[in-house]
């Protein structure tokens, strides 16, 4: 391993041409990234450009294809593991936290490095706490090296994160999302601790939408599109219009980057009325009429899933009313699916299939009470709706009896909506419906979509992918935060458009 | 006061109770060799117990240590009636095979990732077939060796008023509690069983953690079982069979729950002594023997159910409090905007 | 049904009829009818057993109460019949009802208050059996009356012993319950993915206790069967039953992870697992000693069918469930 004067080399870490595929899908292409000591490091992009497989890359969580990696001036292999990442320096805190309810602040950073007492390798606690405690006021941090964990607030915790990886002595901390699920005023003291973290010599890695903490934060930005570095910004260049614009930045026609809203009328199929629940969404109102697209946009903890999730019926609400063809409604998934509802989670694999069973059960699980009598499953309603199924997606292959958890991925999104195309459907939710699935899949996903509109059934769909929101909608309701904060609903729209209100960049704003 | 030391207190005084109860029922029970009986009886098993609470607070469980005592006591039957090896030898070679027969538990469970329950019930299927095959026979038929040897006897012994066996039950409680609280292994225990993907990330080796405690607990029954065959004088290869849900017991009533990260000695001690007087005054009250097994099934099922609903209640209110506060930060900015 | 589950049936019946040809050509006192009919006596009990037993691995529980089931069954209806004089008929449906509310209790405690299957039933299988001691005293007390209510052990018709038809009868229902009904899809759907079948409209609380319930009750029902074939109400005699219904399922396709079953299967194992203790006695192997071959015929069945994770060597597929892996 060839090491360096690495006292004098202000370049923490160099990634040079850094490439990584998963499953014949190219991840990271060619990819340079680089971080000097001692400063405060973006890296935006879209979902999908390749952050968190840079990351995972970096930290040895997954092997890259190619390319070279060097931090602190030693050469990182190819296959490199988590621990050696981490006995070299470098620190990750996602947004699961790694802490253990049960054990003390003190007792999770220093887990499995505890420092003993000499002789019978008892545990000393004593200056376990009392170190501890000294990093916690190096940094002045609001904590108490003896509170248990499970006391602490989500805030704390983050710090407790940190604590972990410095008292590891790392020198690169990488931070996803952290704001995510912090107040406002919590926000600001991880700001105050990052620059504490700069000012020690620590470089920080902040992966964020937010536009406005990037641009109140950084040094320098490193901005990724289709999983290959667009450009580093110096913090002069660094404004969060036109990191958005770098982010998006595509030569497409205009058809697809420009879209003309179309406000459908006529007797909403579905309303909702200052929907709340607190700490997760507010005041959600909105009207879906027969046949519409409606597209709901917003970054990640925007609170998009949690909406859809409540009108499907899975998690309860505080306030607000439903109101389901003029009538109120009280949603539970029982009564959703019978009234026509259907819902297609965010996490296929996790929520959307039966990975083990075949194809004609997957279809089957929603459709119970349609192929079956008396409790009598009629196996060969079963068959017929399942090749119903295949022949209206095109699934592939068109085996009923496979395993759909052997299908690839579009296909599997193609059972999952299958599985409701083939009721009944009023309201179709959809949350990210094309997420890890190869173009000809998404094409195909999309005309399905668009026919059942203009069948008459209205879809609600969640999406962070810009393009689709844009050619897919007809209509684009934008949250913020667990707020509404915009309506596209006539005239054009570009992505550039949703991705600024999405991030609170209001017209003649922060420019 | 935290949950936890409400429940503590509440199983002290529920302890208290018991012993009041069985002293009025039985005029005899406050006598000094009484007292220490039920103490010897605590012992015996609670040993094992300690064991267990490493094993629970993982999440995991080993339903196999009662064929693990049946094993190793004919181990060292066969010790004794067809060899002159001393028993100072032959003692911890039996206690051995009982840590390695643990660590294959362990091995099973964690390198296989093989469902803990059906491995300890393979385990203990195994011992329990293997305990009859080298169980002494006289004719094909397994004979009752009434032990002799001194040596071996002694470990069913007092020192004084004291039962020896009760001494090292809380000697080796003391080291289990300085073990699970105060040790690099004890804190990784408590993390395995309460969120393992954490415990990872943050560098334990689950893996080992948990080989370790089985072992443990392997080695806690062959102990045990000699304390067991030398008290009673004799060892049959049925002796354990069936002991484990009393264990099991003992460590739930303490305090530990299945669900992992919970438990710790102390509890287990107050359990076993639970336990003890239970058993005790089963016996003392002329209630049907037949008594027992119902209360040891049906205390764990209400432990298990009163302690998971206290437990969600508190959750509830904990992440009620922390939503509380969010919102009402979030209307604070809201308001100042 | 898989593929893999059918291609394991079918191997599973020519290792059925492999160990059947075996035993026959090296013991010839296997194939007398008195042999056989032990054999049959065995089988039909653990067969009934595993035709509800099944659906709680599907669920991806387990119930281990079924062998104390069987003998709290069999001694409260000979309790009700012989004791307290209750007739047959009455007698017999007020035990299938104590039977099922206790496993729809295992599955109340399961369901609500998420503790796994295994620590719920192997409770019950305590006190259960306390109860079972209690109620009969320890005692092996003969049952010679009513004579309907022995015809239902002993007795034949056209020359096959009733158990057999009872065993028959309900298997079928079983695989038809698994196979063809919206409950059967149900189960296999919470056990293969509770959160998605959650998302598909289907209850895993109801449908969990539901598996508890029906697991019980043909634990009854064979504990019913037992007493009147043994004609004897005996609290010991189903004591480690449980072992071997575990094996009956796992050496018949069930995964203990959960998500699939075959009650087809089940049924040969059952088979297997009778051919293998008749076997053992054969072979003038003690009882005591049959748990042994039980506890490795599930450790290889389990190896080889659910899938544990083999070192690289062996490799094999995994789907652990109880915990994530990293």
């Amino acid at each position: 391993m060839a090491t360096t004067n690495t006292q004098a080399s202000p370049i923490l870490l160099e990634c040079h041409n850094v490439t990584k595929s998963y499953s014949g899908v190219v991840v990271l292409k060619d990819v340079d990234f680089s971080l000097k000591r001692a400063e405060i490091h973006a890296l935006v992009g879209e979902n999908g450009a390749g952050k968190s497989t840079l990351i995972k890359v970096i930290t040895g969580v997954t092997p890259r294809d190619s390319g070279t990696i060097v931090f602190d001036g030693h050469d990182l292999p190819i296959e490199h593991t988590k621990s050696a990442a981490l006995d070299l320096g470098i620190g990750v805190i996602y947004q699961e936290l790694s802490l253990i309810n049960g054990l003390t602040v003190a007792q999770n950073i220093f887990l499995t490095r505890e420092p003993l007492l000499p002789g019978l390798g008892l545990i000393n606690y004593k200056k376990m706490n009392a170190d501890a405690q000294a990093l916690i006021d190096k940094y002045h941090f609001p904590l108490k090296a003896t509170s248990p964990i499970e006391t602490l607030s989500i805030a704390q915790r983050q710090l407790v994160e940190i604590l972990k990886a410095l008292s590891g002595n790392a020198k690169l901390i990488i931070m996803d999302e952290p704001t995510s699920t912090l107040t406002s005023s919590e926000t600001t003291l991880l700001f105050d601790i990052i620059r504490q973290l700069k000012a020690s010599g620590v470089t920080v890695v902040y992966i964020s939408h937010r536009m406005e903490e990037v641009y109140a934060l950084s040094d320098r930005v490193t901005v990724l599109r289709d999983g290959k570095l667009v450009t580093v910004l110096e913090k002069e260049q660094i404004s969060p219009a036109e990191i958005i614009r770098l982010m998006i930045g595509r030569k497409l026609t205009a058809d697809e980057t420009k879209r003309v809203m179309v406000r459908k009328g006529g007797e909403p199929v579905l309303e909702v009325k200052d929907l709340t629940s607190v700490g997760r969404f507010y005041g959600i109102s909105f009207a879906l009429a027969k046949g519409e697209i409606l597209g709901l946009a917003g970054l990640v903890g925007s609170g998009r899933t949690e909406v859809v999730r409540a009108i499907f019926g899975i998690d309860p609400y505080d306030k607000g009313d439903v109101y389901l063809n003029g009538k109120p409604y009280q949603p539970s998934v029982s009564r959703g699916i019978a009234s026509g509802f259907g819902m297609v989670p965010e996490d296929r694999r996790q929520q959307g299939i039966l990975a083990t069973i075949p194809m004609t059960r997957n279809i089957g699980i929603t459709n119970l009470d349609t192929i079956s009598k008396f409790s009598w499953v009629s196996e060969r309603k079963e068959m017929a709706l399942c090749h119903l199924g295949i022949d209206l997606l095109k699934i592939k292959p068109k085996n009923p009896d496979i395993n759909v958890g052997n299908l690839s991925g579009g296909n599997q999104q193609k059972v999952v909506v299958g599985k409701w195309l083939v009721r009944n459907l009023k309201v179709l939710i959809i949350d990210e419906p094309t997420a890890g699935i190869d173009i000809g899949a998404k094409d195909e996903l999309y005309e399905t979509i668009q026919r059942l509109a203009r069948e008459g059934i209205s879809v609600i769909c969640v999406s962070s992918d810009l393009p689709e929101l844009v050619r897919l909608t007809d209509r684009i309701i934008v949250l913020r935060e667990g707020r509404m904060v915009k309506e596209f609903a006539e005239g054009h729209v570009t992505e550039v458009d949703v991705l600024k209100a999405s991030s609170g960049i209001l017209e003649g704003g922060n420019q | 006061m935290s949950v936890s030391s409400l429940r503590r207190l509440i199983l002290i005084l529920l302890l208290f109770v018991l012993g009041a109860v069985l002293s009025i029922a039985n005029p005899k029970f406050l006598t000094l060799g009484n007292l220490m009986t039920l103490l010897q009886e605590a012992a015996l098993y609670g040993i094992i117990a300690l064991g267990m609470t490493f094993v629970l607070i993982t999440a995991e469980i080993d339903i196999s240590i009662g064929a693990i005592i049946a094993f190793t006591s004919m181990i060292c039957v066969n010790f004794l009636v067809h060899t002159q090896i001393p028993v100072v030898l032959f003692v911890p070679i039996a206690v051995a095979v009982g840590t390695l027969i643990g660590m294959a538990n362990g091995f099973f469970i964690t390198r296989f990732k093989l469902p803990d329950f059906i491995v300890t019930l393979a385990t203990r299927g195994i011992l329990s077939g293997l305990a009859l095959v080298i169980a002494v026979k006289e004719g094909g038929f397994v004979s009752n060796v009434y032990i002799q040897n001194p040596a071996y006897l002694w470990f069913g012994k007092e020192i004084g008023p004291t039962h020896i066996v009760t001494i090292v039950f809380f000697v080796l409680a003391i080291g289990a509690h300085f073990l699970l609280k105060h040790t690099r292994f004890g804190t990784n225990v408590y993390a395995t069983g309460a969120n393992i993907n954490a415990a990872r990330l943050s560098g334990v080796n689950t893996d080992r953690t948990i080989i370790g405690v089985y072992a443990l607990v392997g080695t806690c029954a062959s102990l045990a079982a000699v304390f067991i065959s030398s008290r009673m004088m004799t060892a049959m290869p049925e002796l354990g069979i069936g002991q484990e849900m009393d264990v099991i017991a003992s460590v739930v009533i303490g305090g530990t729950a299945f669900s992992g990260g919970i438990g710790d000695i102390p509890g287990t001690v107050l359990g076993v002594l639970f336990l003890a007087l239970i058993k005790n005054g089963i016996l003392k009250l002329g209630i049907s023997p037949f008594v027992q097994p119902i209360v040891i099934g049906g205390l764990i099922v209400v432990t298990v159910i009163v302690d998971t609903w206290y437990r969600r209640l508190a959750e509830r209110m904990i992440s009620q409090a922390a939503l509380r506060r969010r919102a009402a930060a979030n209307a604070a900015v809201a308001a100042k905007a | 049904m898989t593929t893999k589950v059918f291609l394991a049936r079918f191997r599973l019946l020519f290792i059925v009829l492999a160990v059947g040809a075996v035993l026959a050509l090296i013991y010839p006192r296997f194939l007398t009818v008195s042999n056989l009919t032990n054999v049959l006596w065995s089988v039909c009990v653990i067969a009934i057993m595993c035709t509800g037993a099944i659906y709680t691995p599907i669920t991806g529980g387990i119930d281990l109460s079924v062998g104390s089931v069987a003998a709290i069954a069999s001694i409260v209806v000979n309790h009700l019949m012989n004791v307290m004089g209750v007739p047959m008929v009455p007698s017999l449906l007020i035990t299938l009802v104590i039977g099922t509310a206790i496993g729809l209790l295992n599955g109340v405690v399961v369901a609500k208050f998420r503790v796994h299957g295994f620590i719920v039933t192997m409770a019950a299988k305590t006190y259960l059996f306390g109860l079972a001691m209690l109620i009969s005293n320890g005692a092996m007390i003969g049952i010679y009356e009513p004579k309907a209510f022995l015809f239902i052990g002993t007795g034949r018709w056209l020359g096959i012993p009733v158990p057999v038809y009872i065993m028959l009868v309900i298997t079928v229902l079983s695989h038809l319950l698994l196979k063809n009904t919206v409950f059967g899809r149900q189960v296999i759907a919470v056990g293969a993915n509770d959160v998605t079948a959650k998302l598909s409209g289907v209850d895993p609380d109801r449908t969990r206790m539901a598996a508890y319930t029906i697991s019980a009750f043909t634990a009854t029902l064979a504990g019913i069967v037992l007493a009147s074939l043994t004609q004897q109400a005996y609290a010991v005699a189903a004591q480690g039953y449980e072992l071997n219904v575990i094996t009956a399922l796992v050496v018949g396709g069930t995964s203990l992870l959960g998500g699939s079953g075959s009650v087809f299967g089940a049924l040969l194992g059952a088979i297997l697992v009778g051919f293998i203790d008749n076997g053992l006695n054969l072979m003038n192997v003690p009882s005591a000693y049959h748990p042994i071959v039980t506890g490795l015929v599930i450790l290889g069945a389990l190896i080889l069918n659910t899938g544990g994770q083999m070192p690289k060597w062996l490799r094999l597929p995994v789907l652990r469930r109880a915990r994530t892996q990293s």
